[in-house]
């Protein structure tokens, strides 16, 4: 208790400051008073009672110290006094404390707002046991995109692999209505009985599927997810068993999902429901239904492995497969996260390498700054140690002062970092996974700013290391020193880095201006989309089904201001369209091609209004006429590409083609121009329009109607909807202008090149910064110099060239490394590049002169003060 | 709490302690001078030592001080035990003499019982 009193006291005593020093002095002047009389009346001359006393006490001034030492706390004194000491300090050289803190700021913030990001993408754990082991497995062939599985196929793979100790499979998610007092549009995935013990997840209420509910007619059961429970059941506990209509059935409820349950293939889902294929059809089918499936891998086996083993059930699908189209069949075995991550996976370590740049160019900073700083410090702590300060002292004091700057750095850096992830999530696409749930890591911030502590150490705290020289107290200016090589490569490494970032930064700006310049081939504007998807349970027959579509054609057609109305299966550029092999496509007179695929040819079922409404010109022939709609013919339009294609230099007008094996045979009937039809970037494929006429075959529940219209598209969306609505009410309807749809399609690349840009302006301020302080540095170090040549005869422009000199040869050093490094790294780029070369001459360019440029006023800031220096002031500097 | 890491500052703290009980209110020479005389002057103080001994005792608690004016008129610092230090200094005059004791029973010559 009592050491307890006496530490308050003690700390009490550091702020009460130096009053109680001087009540000290007068207790020891009135002690060696007394002393002092008491040696006299002894019989001393009052000089050897002075000296007695002075001896006895061991010194006034000892005494004095350790009074001090026991009236406060010494250690935390001292701290307060660096504390306020670098305080000082930072007053009397704001631009230095500024500039610091804000480049440890940017580096900090941008590092952890971007690892915030990218850590969910490349780094989480996925919901799964033992994720790891977890494999997607399937075949790649050019109609579909991702691996997937045919049920002719897959059973003979499950029962016949050897590396899985678990093998599973789902047929999709598909859009399916929760029809009770509540109606809501839902996604049911269709799974395998033991795809979530596959996956290691056990529902948190009720129970997993059984083998019997999984087959053809079983009893129609349920796991809904956790969302579902919680907006649609108040996450009741009593929904286990219970009856809900999905689709006009009952269905029973036999447990609830986890909350963070996640389909492998990330897609949305409410509800999960058996696959329940017909196991013996299925095996005997060609191709039978598209299935995914996922493996867990025996422990101790590689994907690697996997794939070897895989071979033998791989060379019996490849042998159900057209032979012509074998070459182009794959196997594919990768881990579920990289079917995730796949095409993010570039873009999440371009992120990652741009803001490691760029906090290597901030360290780079600081460090450069520090030693600056240090240097022109030399001879105060000469001074200082020459008085007695000790080493440590000055170590501690260094400490302190890069301590304190760090974390002000820290501090701002955070508050940056979470403004930045706040951007990021409002201008990221929505291809990206996760982003939206990324929040802010401590372990992230926690590393950056151990990181920037441990440059500010090492750069800050280096030059008190070695013993001041004592040289410096005597020399009349002081020497460059090896911080100042030191200093110079840094400067040129971050010249170098930010010439790598601003390359990239260039190339897929570039790209990204390519992807929205080009020729659509299509209208955009004044453009309305209308996509329709009926519930089946409703409109159970394609009678219905057209029927419906048919009405709100008529409908939208009386709409003011509408010029056009057609109806279509999809829509170009981006939608996911129909497509077939070219190869099956027969034409009439002709053999069948026997080798290869031939590539895909995009297939859209279409009214004529279609064309008129999208602005796609006919080029040859009459195209479809609204009178053909209803009459028996069946013709098509092509496009140019596919026209000149399969006709070449003939008219391709009245020949006959047969799209489909074994299917009707059509009548070409027009030349439609060629529209972009594989997203932004895709190379275009050849197109086939069918006619989409009157006849309940022609149709499915899924339109969309396309209108064009001369009003304004936020005028006109309102119309459309009660337009439909009157026809039925409970139908979704979904409706964007078509600019907007080209314009989302462009999110990612936006993204991309708005973030590479950032980082690349912040690395091209900072190493513009460092250049700045660096050539600044040295000319005030070389003023003496300066006035001695000037006084010699040297001409201003001397002064100028010996300074920029200086500049140059950094700036042409550092670009020339840069330069090299940057071409190599733009390789790495090369598949998020749009006609745009990897080596594009014009990116570089400019990158170069734009940095050259910048940096050269950089140089040329410190070098006209230099150039303008007074010789005589100069030199009587010292 | 008893001291006993460092003998020596234990032992100038108790010296102040019982001194400023016998003598009452004192001043850092006076007490200083007196402990000496005390010890038959075999200990030769360092005046440096005392104060910041007198500063913890303080601090701790065990004394207060004040300033007033010396026997012969000279402003000086005057030290005077608390309610706390005269309980201490019963305390800690107890322990330290059954140290000594024990330690006396070690130094003395071994008697056989």
């Amino acid at each position: 208790m009592r050491r307890f009193r006496a530490l308050w006291v003690r700390l009490k005593g550091i702020l009460s400051g130096g009053r109680e020093n001087e009540e000290f002095d007068a207790e020891l002047e009135s002690h060696i008073a007394m002393h002092i009389e008491d040696g006299v009346r002894s019989g001393l001359s009052p000089e050897e009672a002075r000296r007695q006393a002075q001896m006895r006490l061991g010194g006034a001034e000892q005494a004095r110290q350790a009074y001090r030492e026991r009236r406060t706390l010494p250690g935390l004194e001292s701290l307060l006094r660096d504390i306020r000491y670098a305080l000082r300090g930072f007053h009397r050289n704001p631009v230095f404390a500024i500039t610091a803190i804000a480049t440890l700021a940017l580096g900090i913030g941008a590092t952890t707002a971007v690892f915030s990001v990218v850590d969910r993408i490349l780094f989480r754990s996925l919901p799964y046991a033992h994720d790891d082991r977890l494999v997607s497995v399937g075949l790649t062939a050019p109609i579909i995109p991702e691996e997937f599985m045919l049920g002719g196929s897959y059973y003979a793979w499950r029962d016949n692999q050897k590396p899985f100790e678990a093998f599973t499979s789902e047929t999709g998610v598909d859009e399916c209505d929760l029809t009770e007092r509540n109606p809501a549009r839902l996604r049911c995935a269709s799974v395998e009985a033991n795809f979530l013990p596959t996956l290691g997840i056990s529902p948190i209420l009720g129970r997993n599927f059984l083998p019997e509910e999984d087959r053809p007619n079983g009893p129609k059961v349920t796991l809904i997810t956790y969302g579902l429970w919680s907006s649609h059941f108040a996450n009741d506990p009593a929904i286990v068993n219970k009856l809900i209509d999905i689709d006009g059935s009952h269905i029973r409820v036999i447990g609830v999902l986890p909350k963070d349950f996640e389909m492998p293939t990330l897609q949305t889902v409410d509800v999960l429901v058996p696959e329940a294929l017909d196991e013996a059809a299925q095996r005997k089918a060609d191709p039978g239904r598209v299935m995914y499936a996922f493996a867990r891998l025996k422990s101790g086996v590689t994907i690697d492995q996997a794939r070897r083993e895989l071979q033998p059930v791989f060379n019996y699908s490849l042998n159900l497969a057209p032979a012509p189209f074998r070459k182009e069949v794959h196997l594919m075995v990768r881990s579920i996260r990289d079917r995730q991550v796949h095409d993010v996976r570039l873009v999440a370590w371009l992120l990652f390498g741009a803001v490691l740049a760029v906090l290597l160019i901030a360290c780079a900073n600081v460090a450069s700054l520090l030693m600056a700083r240090a240097a022109a410090r030399e001879r105060e702590l000469a001074v200082r140690s020459v008085l007695g300060a000790s080493r440590g002292r000055l170590i501690r004091q260094a400490l302190t002062e890069t301590l304190m700057l760090t974390l002000a750095g820290a501090a701002a850096g955070s508050a940056l970092a979470a403004m930045l992830l706040h951007v990021f999530i409002s201008i990221a696409p929505a291809g990206i996974p996760f982003l939206v749930n990324a929040h802010l890591d401590l372990r992230i911030i926690l590393f950056t700013v151990l990181l920037s502590i441990f440059c500010g150490v090492v750069f800050g705290a280096f030059p008190a290391l070695t013993r001041p020289r004592v040289a410096t107290l005597t020399a009349r200016s002081t020497g460059p020193g090896a911080h100042n090589f030191l200093r110079r490569c840094l400067v040129v490494g971050q010249i170098a880095i930010t010439l790598i970032l601003l390359s990239c930064a260039a190339l897929l700006f570039r790209s990204f201006r390519g992807l929205q310049g080009q020729n659509m081939g299509l209208q955009t504007q004044g453009v309305l989309t209308a996509r329709i998807a009926l519930p089946r349970y409703r409109y159970t027959t394609a009678q219905q089904q057209m029927e419906f579509a048919l009405r709100a054609e008529a409908a939208l057609r009386r709409l003011p201001g509408v010029q056009a109305v057609g109806m279509s299966d999809s829509v170009p550029p981006g939608e996911i369209h129909g497509e077939q092999i070219y190869n099956n496509i027969a034409i009439a007179g002709r053999p069948r091609a026997t080798s290869g695929t031939g590539g895909m040819v995009t297939w859209r079922s279409v009214t004529p209004e279609y064309f008129s409404a999208l602005d796609i010109p006919i080029l040859r022939g009459s195209g479809f006429i609204e009178q053909e709609r209803m009459s028996n013919d069946r013709s098509l339009v092509i496009s140019s590409l596919l026209a000149s294609r399969m006709f070449g230099e003939q008219n391709p007008i009245g020949q006959h083609v047969q799209p489909v094996p074994n299917g009707p045979w059509y009548t070409v009937v027009g030349v439609a121009a060629n529209v972009k039809n594989a997203g932004l970037s895709g190379a275009d494929e050849p197109e086939l329009y069918q006619l989409r006429r009157s006849f309940a075959g022609d149709w499915n529940p899924f339109t969309v109607m396309v209108l064009k219209t001369n009003l304004s598209p936020v005028a006109a969306a309102p119309w459309v909807r009660s337009q439909i609505a009157a026809i039925d009410p409970t139908i979704p309807v979904d409706i964007e202008t078509l600019t907007q749809t080209v314009n989302s399609l462009a999110d990612r690349p936006r993204f991309e090149t708005a973030l590479l840009g950032f980082f690349a302006l912040c690395g091209l301020l900072m190493a513009v910064i460092g250049l700045y302080g660096v050539i600044a540095f040295m000319a005030a170090q070389r003023t003496q110099e300066i006035g001695v040549r000037m006084a010699l005869g040297a001409t201003r422009s001397d002064i100028l060239r010996l300074i920029a000199g200086e500049g140059v040869r950094l700036i042409v050093l550092g670009g020339v490394v840069g330069l090299g490094a940057a071409l190599a790294a733009a390789q790495l780029l090369k598949s998020l590049l749009f006609h745009v070369g990897a080596h594009d001459p014009v990116s570089f360019i400019a990158v170069t002169l734009l940095l050259a440029l910048v940096a050269l006023a950089a140089t040329l800031i410190p070098a006209r003060a230099a150039m303008n220096t007074d010789p005589m002031n100069a030199l009587r500097v010292e | 709490m008893a001291e006993k890491t460092d003998v020596w500052q234990g032992t100038l703290a108790l010296m102040v302690l019982k001194t400023l009980q016998a003598m009452g209110p004192q001043h850092g020479y006076g007490l200083a001078r007196r402990i000496e005389q005390t010890s038959g002057d075999r200990l030769q103080l360092n005046y440096g030592t005392l104060y910041p001994a007198l500063l913890k005792l303080e601090q701790e608690g065990f004394i207060r001080s004040r300033w007033g004016v010396s026997e012969n008129n000279r402003k000086a610092k005057f030290y005077e035990l608390s309610k706390a230090g005269q309980r201490r200094v019963l305390k800690a005059a107890a322990e330290w003499e059954q140290t000594t004791e024990i330690l006396a029973r070690f130094l003395s010559p071994m008697e056989e019982s």
